[in-house]
């Protein structure tokens, strides 16, 4: 299945993502979830990014409201606004899950 | 374009403290009457996951301890009205509850019991819905 | 052009989710999706007409206005804003309210749904 995920927390929820598999997933990371792209807790990436084959998105918005900028997001990382979550929604990822 | 009327919705966090999963459950039960606004009505399937396994733990005394409907009498009636009802076999175990510690709603008649189903089953049935409600 | 249906169930205030939710369907009513919104649980306090702006909170109130004027359809669950206390007369022009088995067959119409449903 082709399945987008949205994240919008820091932390709670890495046992329900860690155990999901798809075909072609999509990672949407917005409001607390924007965390994700841009900490080194522990001086590491987030455990999230690891994952073979998801593409990664942060939404630009709630990245700025938090105080980190576009320099600051890891590279597997893509930034996106509004428009473009809305494309991808429609046009790539035919299911999704606010986990 | 055809309808998508399979819908999944899992449910992930444990009961009472958050409306979330009762209100999983009563959106599930309500798939029986949305022939009055498509031509089929929906399917449902849900599905238990994480610490929202504990949602089907028998004896819930809700009704006894602050007079609201218990998610016990929910699933019941889901079960009822041959809802198809998964819950992840890791997931009870990691909490140490036991099969017989759920839900049954044999005596009110139903053939549909909860079924205890590795996470892999539950992606798989995922894979299988047209549409994901996560609770 | 595809049809997006929307279930929200954050708070109003407390919580940002029914934020990234209307903005979510500003830009897909803008690039001319189809869009329905389904307001549940805490999540309906949106429906209710004579909301105050204070900078201190989001306002998704105005944005909301001005899509139902854009085509937006959103319906308020009407078990969930009576026990809020939310009668008919108190909501907002143009939001209806309804009960759950209609927000599941706009889903089973809709070629995508993104549902929030936990804060």
């Amino acid at each position: 299945m082709k399945l987008g995920l949205f994240f919008s927390d820091l932390h709670g929820i890495e046992d329900t993502y860690d155990r999901i598999n798809s075909q072609e997933l999509g990672v949407f990371l917005v409001s607390n979830g924007i965390y994700h792209a841009v900490l080194k807790e522990n001086g590491k990436p987030s455990k999230i990014l690891n994952k073979k084959g998801a593409s990664f998105y942060v939404l630009k918005e709630d990245l700025h409201t938090r105080g980190f900028s576009e320099g600051e997001v890891d590279s597997r990382v893509k930034v996106i606004s509004y428009d473009d979550l809305v494309d991808l929604v429609m046009d790539r990822y035919e299911k999704l899950a606010w986990i | 374009m055809g309808l998508k009327n399979k819908i999944m919705f899992v449910v992930q966090r444990p009961p009472y403290k958050s409306e979330d999963p009762k209100l999983a459950l009563t959106h599930a039960l309500s798939s029986g009457v949305t022939s009055i606004h498509i031509d089929e009505e929906v399917v449902p399937t849900v599905a238990f996951i994480g610490d929202g396994i504990l949602n089907c733990v028998r004896d819930q005394k809700s009704m006894e301890a602050y007079g609201i409907i218990s998610n016990e009498r929910h699933i019941k009636n889901m079960l009822a009205t041959d809802t198809k009802t998964l819950v992840c076999k890791e997931d009870i175990e990691r909490l140490g509850i036991k099969e017989e510690r759920l839900i049954d709603a044999s005596d009110m008649g139903a053939d549909m019991t909860i079924k205890v189903v590795p996470f892999n089953e539950i992606l798989k049935e995922m894979e299988e819905n047209d549409h994901l409600m996560f609770f | 052009m595809g049809m997006l249906s929307i279930g929200v169930f954050s708070s109003l205030v407390g919580s940002m989710d029914l934020d990234f939710a209307v903005r979510l369907a500003r830009a897909a009513i803008n690039k001319g999706h189809t869009v329905n919104l389904w307001l549940s649980g805490n999540a309906t306090a949106l429906s209710k007409d004579k909301q105050k702006e204070f900078k201190d909170y989001s306002f998704p109130d105005k944005t909301l206005r001005e899509l139902i004027g854009k085509g937006l359809t959103v319906v308020s669950c009407e078990a969930c804003n009576q026990s809020r206390g939310i009668q008919k007369e108190d909501m907002t022009e143009g939001i209806n309210r309804a009960s759950m088995d209609l927000y599941l067959a706009k889903a089973a119409q809709s070629d995508r749904v993104l549902h929030i449903g936990v804060e």
